[in-house]
C-alpha cells in the first residue's frame, strides 16, 4: 500500500486481481472480468434478439437504437474500410463493437466500475482472433504465395531495398498488428480505470478529513468530468479496434498494399 | 517503496498479464456472441432494414410515377383547354361574320325595298298629275268659254267657238309646262 501523506493508494494489483466466484483453483475460473465479458456477449445477444423480434417497418426505441448501430458500422467502418465486398462482415463486425464497447463500459456502470478491456486477458484474445481471422482471409482469398508476397513486398520499390523492407513488412504486419491492437485497447481503459480510482480514492479521502473539505470540488469535479470522458473513450475505443480489423480484413480481401 | 506502488504488494499478481481463466471465458463469451448474432440475432434485424429500404424505394418510385402520370394528364387537361378556347374564338368569330353577312343582306334588301316604294310613289304622282291635268283642262276651257261669254255678252255658237278653246288650252298647257 503506498501512502501519500495520509491518504492510501492501494496497489495496482489489489485493482485488478479479482478473485474467482467460480470453479476457484481451476483453468475455469470464473471472476468479475469473465462475468462482464459473458454479460457484454449476453447484453449484445438480448438487445438484437429484442429488437429484431419487434422488428416493426418504422421503429422505436430499442430497434431504432440498434438499427442505427448497424448502419454505423456498415457506413463508417465497412463501406469505408472494405468497400461494399466487405458487407458480409457487418454482423461480425457489429458483434465485435458492441462487445468491446459493453466490456469497456462496465468501467463506469455503479457498484461494477470495471472494464474488463482492462485486462490483457480479454484484449490479447481479442487481438488475435482479430489477427487469425485476417491473415485466414488473407490466404484463403488469395493463396498463401500470393498473400504473403501482397503483404511483404511493397509495390514499385527498387529490389535492392527489398532485404532490408521485408522484414520491416513482416514485423509491422504480422507482429506489431496485433500487439498493437491489444495494447492500445488494455492501455487506454486500465489508464483510464486508474485515473478514475485516483479521483475516486482523493474525493473519498478528502471528504473524511473534513480540514480539508475545502479541496473537495476539485478532485469530486475531476471525478466527474473523467467519468464522462471515459464513457467517450469506451466509444472511441471499440470504434478503434472494430474499424483497425476491418480495415485488416480489407487489405486482405484486396490484395492490393 | 516505488516498486511497491507500481507491482502492487502481491508480487504474484501481475497486472499486465492474463489470466486463464479470465481469457477462457472473454473468448467463450465473444465467439458465442458471434456465432449467435451471426446466426439468430442478426438476420432480423438487418431483414427488416433490408424490407424498408425496399418498401421506400418503391414508395419513391411509386411517388415518382404518380407524379409523372399526373403531369401528363395535366398537360393533357390544358391541351384540351387550349383547343376549346380556340374552339370558341372560331364560333364566334363564325357568328361574327354571319350577323354582319345577315346585316348586310337586310340592310340591302331595305334600301331596295325603299327604293321600290319611291318608285311606286313616284309613278302614282305621276298618274294622279295626269289626271288633275286632264280635268282642269276640261274645267279651265269651260270656265274660259263661261267667261268669254260672258265678257262678249252674247250668246255665241259652241261648235264655231271650240276649236279656238282647245287652241287657246294647248297654248297655254305649252307655257304651264
Amino acid at each position: 500500500m503506498f501512502v501519500l501523506g495520509s491518504i492510501s493508494f492501494p496497489p495496482i494489483g489489489e485493482l485488478l486481481n479479482w478473485k474467482s466466484i467460480l470453479f476457484g483453483g481451476s483453468a475455469l475460473a470464473l471472476n468479475k472480468i469473465g462475468l462482464i465479458t459473458l454479460a457484454a456477449a449476453i447484453i449484445t445477444i438480448v438487445m438484437f434478439a429484442l429488437a429484431g423480434r419487434g422488428a416493426k417497418l418504422v421503429p422505436t426505441g430499442l430497434q431504432n437504437f440498434v438499427e442505427y448501430s448497424v448502419e454505423f458500422v456498415t457506413n463508417l467502418i465497412v463501406l469505408d474500410a472494405m468497400g461494399p465486398e466487405g458487407i458480409t462482415w457487418v454482423p461480425w463486425l457489429v458483434g465485435m463493437f458492441f462487445f468491446i464497447l459493453f466490456s469497456n463500459l462496465f468501467e463506469v456502470i455503479p457498484f461494477i466500475q470495471m472494464p474488463a478491456t482492462a485486462r490483457t486477458s480479454v484484449t490479447i484474445p481479442l487481438a488475435l482472433i482479430s489477427y487469425i481471422t485476417f491473415v485466414a482471409v488473407g490466404i484463403k482469398r488469395q493463396g498463401l504465395g500470393k498473400y504473403l508476397k501482397g503483404a511483404l513486398i511493397p509495390k514499385g520499390v527498387p529490389l535492392p531495398l527489398l532485404p532490408l523492407l521485408i522484414p520491416l513488412e513482416f514485423l509491422s504486419t504480422f507482429i506489431v498488428r496485433p500487439f498493437a491492437l491489444a495494447i492500445r485497447l488494455f492501455g487506454n481503459m486500465l489508464a483510464g480505470h486508474l485515473l478514475l480510482v485516483t479521483f475516486a480514492i482523493l474525493s473519498e479521502a478528502l471528504f473524511v478529513k473534513s480540514l480539508l473539505l475545502i479541496a473537495l470540488p476539485l478532485p469530486f469535479a475531476m471525478l466527474v468530468l473523467v467519468t464522462g470522458y471515459e464513457i467517450f473513450v469506451s466509444a472511441l475505443q471499440a470504434f478503434i479496434f472494430t474499424t483497425l480489423t476491418a480495415v485488416y480484413i480489407g487489405e486482405a480481401m484486396a490484395g492490393d498494399h | 517503496m516505488h516498486l511497491s506502488f507500481i507491482f502492487g504488494a502481491n508480487q504474484a499478481f501481475n497486472p499486465i498479464l492474463p489470466a486463464t481463466g479470465e481469457i477462457i471465458w472473454s473468448v467463450v463469451s465473444f465467439i458465442v456472441l458471434l456465432a449467435l448474432l451471426v446466426k439468430f440475432a442478426f438476420p432480423p434485424v438487418k431483414r427488416i432494414m433490408t424490407e424498408r429500404t425496399a418498401k421506400i424505394r418503391n414508395d419513391i418510385e411509386a411517388a415518382e410515377k404518380a407524379r409523372l402520370e399526373t403531369e401528363r394528364v395535366l398537360a393533357e387537361y390544358r391541351n384540351q383547354l387550349e383547343e376549346g378556347r380556340k374552339e370558341a374564338n372560331r364560333l364566334i368569330e363564325e357568328a361574327r361574320k354571319t350577323a354582319e353577312l345577315m346585316r348586310e343582306d337586310l340592310l340591302r334588301r331595305a334600301q331596295e325595298e325603299a327604293a321600290d316604294i319611291k318608285r311606286r310613289a313616284d309613278e302614282s304622282l305621276m298618274i294622279e298629275k295626269e289626271r288633275v291635268m286632264n280635268e282642269l283642262r276640261s274645267s279651265v276651257g269651260d270656265l274660259a268659254v263661261e267667261l268669254a261669254s260672258r265678257i262678249i255678252s252674247y250668246e255665241v255658237d259652241r261648235v264655231s267657238v271650240d276649236p279656238l278653246v282647245v287652241q287657246f288650252l294647248s297654248e297655254v298647257g305649252a307655257r304651264a309646262k
